[in-house]
């Protein structure tokens, strides 16, 4: 609030020493960059003075120098100057308040340049080395385009606006679940906004900044306008990727199982390779890998498979693997050295961490078995084997569990998949009650192939759906997927058409 | 984490205090043996030694384990495979770890015994790590006492749900259940003592009996490591006997008596038969010598409105046992039921007494 504050006390003393209009309107642009919180601007002493400096004003009107410079001292005194960045915190109240401004308002350089027409200049864009500051310009303002895109901009400033609206209701909090739910996702399509804004604001006051400088030939200024823009082209990348998992269940962590297809050994060696690729992806990423359910096969390899990757956006992009993995290989389970092809098939459902979305289950509702190899049991038996499988007895969803040490702790896991399961179920419901159309894919098809990986006679692994491809498996397997997902995750943003592609991939806006 | 020495020292005190003097002598000789995942890893090993002892372990199981299931119910390769993984874990191997010296918690030569153990004597793998996870609790096991089975989670289940029940109800009785003394008889590990302990209010203590010195210091240890040895007392003798001192004081009582048909034991699978203690497995004659003193004894120490949980070898005893408690000592007990375990065996008489 402190920046606010030294703007007033600046018009207030412009309009006591009755400075040219000139220098009010140089006031308004000033005002308008600190309301929008300009990092540059008002965090840099330096770059205040020069703006003050600028106008010719200053240097043939001696009160208004002084006033300039008193505003200027006000400047650094109130708003704490020092080399670190300061974020200031706005209470939500002033979030809703200006919400309609900060998403209406269009962000403009001093001479009008828009991030439109700086895409729609068509400057080449060169490669970051070569210093050229339209580069980085077009470079990110196309960044920033596509992170909208990928939001769905537009959508997101009319459920922003609805759900303002509701916030407003006097009758909100009479039903808190209801109430925390707005307000969390209020607060978090907020957050994404004022985070996009925030960065295109600064590209424009960069843009600003060099110009000054080249015209003040301040050639220190302008050195480091170039480095914060080259910065900032660089974190436009990450803040693409960023954008990709934008999902609501985006954030969770999962479950990801794998099941064999036919084909006996083979194709339980093949899931458990899979299964393996993902461990190592999950354990690459930092994620936590816990192994709920597996089954192994009689020779070699495991019929299916359940692991829990818990981390930051594990489930989004787990979700891109979704599908049927096919392999083709000279099979080392076939004495006659034959080419086989095996297929797995790849489920992932997210763990939502908002108790309040998920779904309740009934425990009159709940079958739960443990499996047992016969005989009289109790004290007849003593086995190390105490896996339960729960059945939801109206959807006939189950879970099953045997890894954890003991009947309690499989149970316990059991049910987390369970209710995992149930959630995903729900939320497809949702999705579909929310569109006209939907491609309800809860079950994966063994028609949906997504991606071949080839041993023999030449080595590739190749995704069908966005003809990515990698000459060494062997790297894949070991659990170098990202390119894979993240290719997949940004060619269906892209197209725009991710909405329903997962039948449960809900983004309610 | 230590041995907690005094808290041991405190429980074993008070086995020893005067009223329950059966076998004071014998406690000294039963030092519980330390679970190996509580063992200090000092051992340090060159990974590829542990390498070759996997790949040995792995073969030593499908050359001698796969025929353990035809032979007597025993465990499948499968199991024995997932015991293997436990095995390391607990003996301080840690897959994860990039280092080319690994410290374990014994000796490889140990590692190689142990296993030995396990597939060719088929010691219980329980007696193997020196503990059983049971429910939510890591219980330390050793010969001379019965290892918790899963079935037996299911009493606990029945008496949390006791006790929130009598909370939602809040009836006359109040929290008689939940802040009264419980009494788990022929305790062993104590499993049962330590879970219902847990499920009790402030108020509420268990004392839990074992006829073995063995089992009764094992179940001290227990009790000690969960820190409840202010709320479980643990008295040695048969039965009622150490119990002189609480008539009609028992809110609750819980057992899992030997129940197996003495004709039976031969025949069973060899990680019982022949390690487990037959004191905690053999019923007598039908198997229901104990259960059948258990139903008789009970109505002298328990307080009326007092509830008991049972556990049975299946169905021909809870049928049993549901007449005779119905029938022949009409009037000592009332809402009777049997409670099937998960896979669905009638496995627990429960009820209450009048």
């Amino acid at each position: 609030m402190g920046v606010n504050l030294v703007i007033f006390i600046f018009f207030y003393s412009c309009e006591r020493a009755r400075i040219h209009f000139s220098c009010l309107k140089m006031g308004s642009f000033l005002l308008r960059k600190s309301c929008l919180r300009s990092s540059v601007l008002i965090q840099n002493p330096r770059t205040s003075f020069l703006l003050f400096s600028h106008l010719p004003e200053f240097h043939s009107n001696l009160d208004s120098t002084v006033v300039a410079r008193g505003a200027y001292n006000w400047f650094l005194n109130v708003s704490g100057f020092s080399s670190k960045p300061q974020v200031m915190k706005t209470p939500v109240g002033f979030n809703i308040r200006c919400f309609s401004s900060q998403a209406i308002m269009e962000h403009k350089t001093c001479d009008g340049l828009t991030i439109e027409n700086i895409v729609s200049y068509q400057w080449p864009i060169l490669d970051e080395s070569e210093g050229d500051w339209k580069s980085h310009a077009a470079a990110i303002s196309q960044s920033i385009q596509l992170i909208k895109k990928r939001l769905q901009w537009k959508q997101l400033v009319v459920r922003l606006q609805m759900l303002s609206l509701e916030l407003s209701k006097p009758d909100l909090w009479d039903d808190p679940v209801h109430a925390g739910k707005i307000s969390r996702e209020h607060g978090s399509l907020m957050g994404k906004m004022k985070e996009v804004n925030g960065f295109e604001r600064e590209l424009l006051e960069h843009i600003d900044m060099l110009k000054l400088a080249r015209e003040e030939n301040d050639a220190e200024l302008e050195s480091e306008t170039m480095k914060a823009l080259l910065s900032m082209r660089r974190s436009a990348k990450e803040k693409e990727l960023k954008a990709l998992l934008a999902g609501e269940q985006d954030s969770c962590s999962c479950f990801i199982e794998v099941q064999g297809g036919a084909g006996g050994t083979e194709s339980m060696d093949w899931a458990s390779m899979i299964m393996n690729m993902y461990k190592m992806w999950a354990q690459g990423r930092g994620y936590g890998v816990t192994v709920v359910d597996e089954v192994r096969g009689e020779i070699a390899g495991i019929k299916r498979a359940t692991i829990k990757v818990e981390g930051e956006n594990a489930f989004g992009y787990a979700k891109a693997e979704v599908g049927v993995h096919r392999l083709v290989r000279i099979s080392p389970f076939d004495s006659g050295k034959r080419r086989h092809t095996s297929f797995a098939a790849v489920a992932v459902t997210p763990i939502l961490s908002d108790a309040s979305s998920r779904c309740q289950i009934n425990e009159s509702d709940l079958s739960i078995e443990r499996f047992r190899s016969g005989g009289p049991g109790g004290q007849h038996a003593n086995t190390t084997d105490s896996a339960v499988r729960i059945v939801h007895i109206p959807t006939g969803l189950t879970a099953t569990c045997q890894n954890q040490r003991s009947q309690h702790q499989n149970k316990a896991l059991a049910m987390s998949v369970l209710q995992s399961r149930l959630d995903q179920l729900e939320i497809a419901r949702q999705a579909q009650i929310n569109a006209q159309h939907t491609h309800s894919l809860t079950e994966i098809s063994w028609g949906n192939q997504i991606r071949t990986y080839v041993l023999h006679p030449y080595r590739m692994v190749k995704d069908l759906r966005t003809n990515y491809e990698v000459p060494d498996p062997n790297s894949v397997l070991d659990g170098d997927l990202d390119g894979f997902i993240l290719s997949y995750l940004s060619a269906l943003m892209d197209k725009d058409e991710i909405l329903y592609e997962f039948g449960f991939y809900d983004r309610k806006r | 984490m230590a041995f907690p020495y005094n808290s041991f020292s405190r429980t074993i005190r008070s086995i020893m205090s005067p009223r329950n003097l059966s076998q004071p002598s014998s406690i000294h000789l039963n030092q519980p043996q330390t679970p190996l995942f509580l063992k200090s890893p000092i051992h340090q090993t060159p990974l590829s030694s542990l390498t070759q002892f996997q790949t040995w372990a792995k073969t030593l199981i499908q050359s001698k384990g796969s025929n353990f299931p035809t032979i007597d119910n025993g465990p499948d390769t499968n199991h024995l495979f997932r015991e293997l993984k436990w095995f390391l874990e607990d003996a301080g191997f840690n897959r994860d770890d990039d280092e080319d010296i690994v410290r374990l918690r014994v000796g490889l030569d140990e590692l190689y015994l142990l296993w030995k153990q396990r597939i060719v004597e088929r010691r219980p793998f329980q007696y193997v790590v020196g503990c059983e996870h049971w429910r939510d609790l890591v219980l330390s096991v050793e010969e001379g006492v019965l290892i918790p089975r899963p079935e037996t989670e299911v009493i606990v289940d029945i008496v949390e749900e006791l006790i929130k029940k009598e909370e939602e109800e809040e009836d006359e009785n109040e929290v008689m259940m939940k802040e009264g003394l419980w009494v788990d008889l022929g305790t062993g590990s104590g499993a049962l003592a330590i879970a219902i302990a847990r499920a009790l209010g402030k108020g509420g203590r268990v004392i839990a009996t074992d006829l073995s010195p063995v089992a009764a210091s094992v179940a001290g240890y227990n009790v000690g490591r969960y820190g409840l040895q202010d709320k479980i007392e643990i008295r040695i003798g048969s039965w009622f006997k150490p119990l002189e001192d609480v008539k009609r004081e028992v809110v609750g009582l819980v057992s899992n008596p030997p129940y197996i048909p003495s004709d039976q034991i031969l025949g069973l699978q060899a990680e019982v038969g022949k390690h487990e203690p037959r004191l905690a497995l053999d019923g007598g004659e039908n198997g229901m010598v104990d259960l059948l003193h258990l139903c008789e004894g009970a109505a002298s120490v328990m307080k009326s409105g007092g509830f008991f949980a049972f556990e049975t070898n299946g169905e021909m005893q809870s049928k049993f046992l549901l007449d005779f408690t119905m029938n022949k000592s009409k009037g000592c007990f009332r809402d009777v039921k049997i409670v099937s375990d998960h896979s669905g065996i009638q496995r627990f008489v429960t009820g209450f007494f009048v």
